[in-house]
């Protein structure tokens, strides 16, 4: 496998107020292609931080972030949204739909982005939802679903442009036990189609998927562990296998 | 209670400073253009009435077709005071630059009644002639010019004596034929057959209240047709018309200016309640009823009504003199301020009213929802399904107009209020150009009977409106950004770049901008129409030509550009992440 993602020395620090809070100590991270990688740790350990840093949607204090070959963390905002558009998926807690455009409209947003005409973009969506269960509410308000469907058209989204990376910053963190087994199985299946996944996580069931467990604390990497590869995974609400 | 809503809306005053000075500014305008249209006329009522006292003005003016008939008239009952009567007669004025028809005078001595009040020069007229004052200046006539009369008697060469005025003559061109006084010689010389001379009778009566009596009793003895009269307050009346055009454009005006301000306050109110739901809710759950929580909202508007009220009141009254200064043509002094301090509360009414509606129009509906919404922030649903959200999918729209107007139908009372502001303010500009295609319409030289002040009020006006429009396009740009700053940061993590995140702020503003020029002017031109018909226009009114309204629609996208591009674009510079922050 070669290496997809790279963190060398990352730190932020948030100046907020008096004193500058420190949210992210120097990390140093790999992560290689077709990896499965849950980031853990309690609340405040810098996460969220990390991914944010990892995506692009925020900006190092120290420290570089290397995509593919190719330094990121000092590109202009409009390169880093080309880059979002192409290689990254990115899949929040709060979902993050954007509730002006129907559920359909979501998911094509990032297919028109890449260059896509609207009918094939359409047609991409609507099979997407479909896929995922949730075709009957391609025209439907974002806010007129569950969490669950919410979380599920978000990952429609992030995986639509079948990016090397996708990013999940506790996606199943705001869900019930049924949609949070919806949504992981989700995320096994486009690891299972090799693609790249980091997620954060304080789910176990979700961290016993992944291959690979990085623990953060106090913004550093306290822990780095990879998981047997010939483990079977099974959790309480994974759909049964017959 | 009421102490702690009153504490609350200060509050909120006090931390909105653009919104608070916007509604003012806006408010004031429409109290100021309200208070010039009750106070330009009445500007004009002090020195018309001095004019009169100084003249000896006549309380009945009779026009009749022989002397012996103007004589008998001093026999009717009421009337304590007259003098000879004046003949008159149409003789034709030429100077070097054109001809006009004119209303001599011919008198022997300086009549004892409605007497002319020398302006300059002389009131006796000798060999000369003394000019109406309003007639001799729009000809462009001193004391000591030469002229040339012409009669069925012959041509005579005279020089200008001097100006005056009565009070019984109003304003040249409005008044046309306009006047001049002659020696009864030299009337008989330009004009020798007597039977085409009238005769005006000057009357004075003891009760001048009664006035219009005498004058009844002037046409009850005359056959129909032949006698022509008026009173003091005809007379009066006539010379004040002369406020007339400026009270209509001014009440066009102050209906654009209401409905303006409806719209904007409705928009900003609108925006401010959303933006505050967390406030709202918080505000609820401590024991505030909705009613309650609006009168907060409905306190803030009425505080910054009064304000508005009172500072637009001694705007009016302060412009008013200046705008009626064709009425001193006719006049021995200039307008003076009249400052009817009825007009306040008549002129304060109407705005407050406005205020007062749009902002309970756009709180009402806020307050309502649960506590539990509030307190989570929960905007409505956009309405997906909308035929305009419809038509918007089917467009072939980039992604950012095609986000930037599902953003913007979200809110479809916002995008209804905006548009008929920008097409309001646009169909004052339309307006304001036909007025003038108008005016450049008119031959050189040829006396217009329009106010010189109208052109300069209508500029102001239409300043007034733009800088309001701008700077509420501004305030709803600012507004907008902050409400969409979440979003901002989803199409960042989606993948927009910053030009594309700004671009759905301000490609669907510039959509509705054109649209909202495009309808503004059919709406200008209507406006124009009507009002030259009110006006008494006669035949077709000039209207601005094509190139110039093509500028209107075009312009207002530009303008519209300018106001919003800026708060997007700083709004959009920041990382992603910022702004996802504030969910």
């Amino acid at each position: 496998m070669s290496v997809l993602l790279e963190a060398r020395g990352l730190t932020r620090t948030y100046d907020s107020g008096a004193a500058p809070v420190p949210a992210l100590a120097g990390v140093d991270l790999t992560i290689e292609r077709g990896e499965f990688v849950a980031v853990m740790g309690p609340s405040g350990c810098g996460k969220s931080t990390l991914l944010n840093l990892l995506a692009g949607l925020d900006r190092p204090s120290a420290g570089e972030v290397w995509l593919d070959g190719s330094r990121v963390d000092r590109l202009s905002e409009t390169a880093l949204a080309r880059l979002r558009r192409r290689r990254l998926g990115f899949v929040f807690q709060f979902f993050n739909l954007l509730p002006m455009l129907t559920v359909s409209e979501n998911v094509e947003l990032p297919l028109l982005l890449a260059g896509k005409r609207r009918r094939p973009a359409r047609r991409t969506a609507r099979r997407m939802l479909e896929e995922l269960g949730i075709g009957d509410k391609a025209d439907a308000a974002p806010g007129q679903l569950s969490g669950g469907q919410q979380q599920r058209v978000a990952l429609a989204r992030a995986l639509a442009n079948q990016p090397d990376l996708v990013i999940g910053d506790e996606p199943t963190g705001n869900l019930d036990s049924a949609s949070a087994g919806e949504v992981l199985g989700l995320l096994r299946t486009a690891h299972a189609r090799g693609q790249t996944l980091l997620v954060a996580t304080h789910d176990a069931r979700v961290a016993a998927a992944a291959d690979r467990v990085v623990t953060l604390r106090d913004g550093r990497v306290t822990r780095d562990r990879h998981l047997e590869a010939s483990r079977p995974v099974t959790l309480p609400f994974d759909p049964d296998p017959a | 209670m009421t102490r702690t809503l009153v504490r609350l809306a200060f509050a909120g005053l006090r931390s909105r400073l653009l919104a608070t000075a916007l509604t003012v500014l806006l408010a004031g305008a429409a109290t100021t253009t309200l208070v010039l249209v009750l106070e330009v006329r009445e500007t004009g009522r002090d020195p018309w009435q001095r004019t009169f006292e100084a003249a000896h003005g006549a309380h009945v003016l009779a026009n009749v077709p022989t002397s012996a008939a103007a004589q008998a008239l001093r026999a009717l009952d009421g009337v304590t005071e007259s003098d000879d009567p004046v003949p008159e007669t149409t003789i034709e004025l030429t100077t070097s630059r054109s001809s006009e028809p004119l209303r001599v005078r011919g008198v022997s001595g300086r009549p004892a009644v409605n007497t002319p009040i020398a302006t300059s020069g002389t009131a006796d007229p000798g060999d000369g002639v003394v000019l109406e004052r309003s007639m001799a200046r729009a000809l462009g006539l001193t004391a000591g010019d030469r002229l040339r009369l012409s009669g069925p008697g012959g041509e005579q060469e005279v020089v200008v004596a001097g100006t005056a005025i009565v009070p019984s003559q109003s304003r040249y061109p409005r008044a046309n034929p306009g006047i001049g006084w002659v020696a009864l010689s030299t009337m008989e010389r330009l004009q020798p057959d007597q039977s085409a001379w009238r005769w005006a009778e000057a009357l004075r009566v003891r009760d001048p209240a009664s006035a219009r009596f005498v004058a009844d009793s002037v046409l009850a003895g005359a056959a129909p047709g032949t006698v022509s009269v008026q009173t003091w307050q005809e007379q009066r009346d006539d010379a004040l018309k002369d406020a007339q055009p400026l009270q209509l454009i001014l009440s066009m005006y102050t209906l654009i200016l209401l409905a303006v301000v409806f719209a904007v306050v409705g928009i900003l109110v609108g925006a401010r309640v959303l933006e505050q739901n967390r406030e709202i809710g918080l505000l609820k759950a401590v024991g505030l009823t909705p009613a309650q929580v609006t009168a907060v909202f409905v306190i803030e508007s009425a505080t910054l009504g009064l304000v508005a009220t009172v500072l637009g009141y001694a705007a009016g009254t302060a412009l008013a003199p200046r705008l009626a200064g064709a009425m001193a043509e006719t006049m021995i002094e200039p307008p003076a301020t009249a400052a009817d301090p009825a007009h306040l509360l008549v002129a304060g009414l109407p705005v407050l009213l406005v205020l007062v509606l749009s902002t309970w129009a756009a709180a009402r509906r806020r307050t309502r929802a649960s506590v539990l919404n509030a307190l989570q922030s929960r905007q409505a649903l956009p309405h997906h399904r909308s035929l305009l959200a419809r038509v918007a999918r089917a467009l072939p729209l980039g992604v950012p107009l095609h986000v930037g107007i599902r953003s913007l139908l979200a809110g479809r009372a916002r995008v209804v209020l905006l548009t008929a502001s920008i097409s309001l303010t646009g169909s004052a500009i339309v307006f304001a150009l036909s007025m003038q295609a108008a005016l450049d319409d008119r031959p050189a030289g040829e006396p217009s009977d329009v106010p010189v002040e109208l052109p300069a009020l209508v500029y102001t006006l239409d300043g007034v409106l733009l800088l309001v429009a701008l700077t509420a396009l501004v305030a709803i740009a600012l507004l907008s950004v902050r409400e969409r700053l979440h979003d901002f940061g989803i199409l960042k993590a989606v993948g927009l770049t910053p030009r594309q995140v700004a671009s759905t702020l301000v490609s669907p503003f510039a959509v509705l901008a054109g649209l909202a020029g495009v309808v503004s002017v059919p709406l200008g031109l209507a406006l124009y129409v009507a009002v030259y018909a009110a006006a008494g226009g006669e035949g077709d009114p000039v209207v601005a030509p094509w190139s110039w309204l093509l500028a209107v629609p075009v312009g207002t996208v530009l303008l519209v550009l300018l106001a919003t591009t800026v708060p997007a674009r700083v709004a959009t510079r920041s990382p992603a992440v910022e702004a996802l922050r504030l969910e």
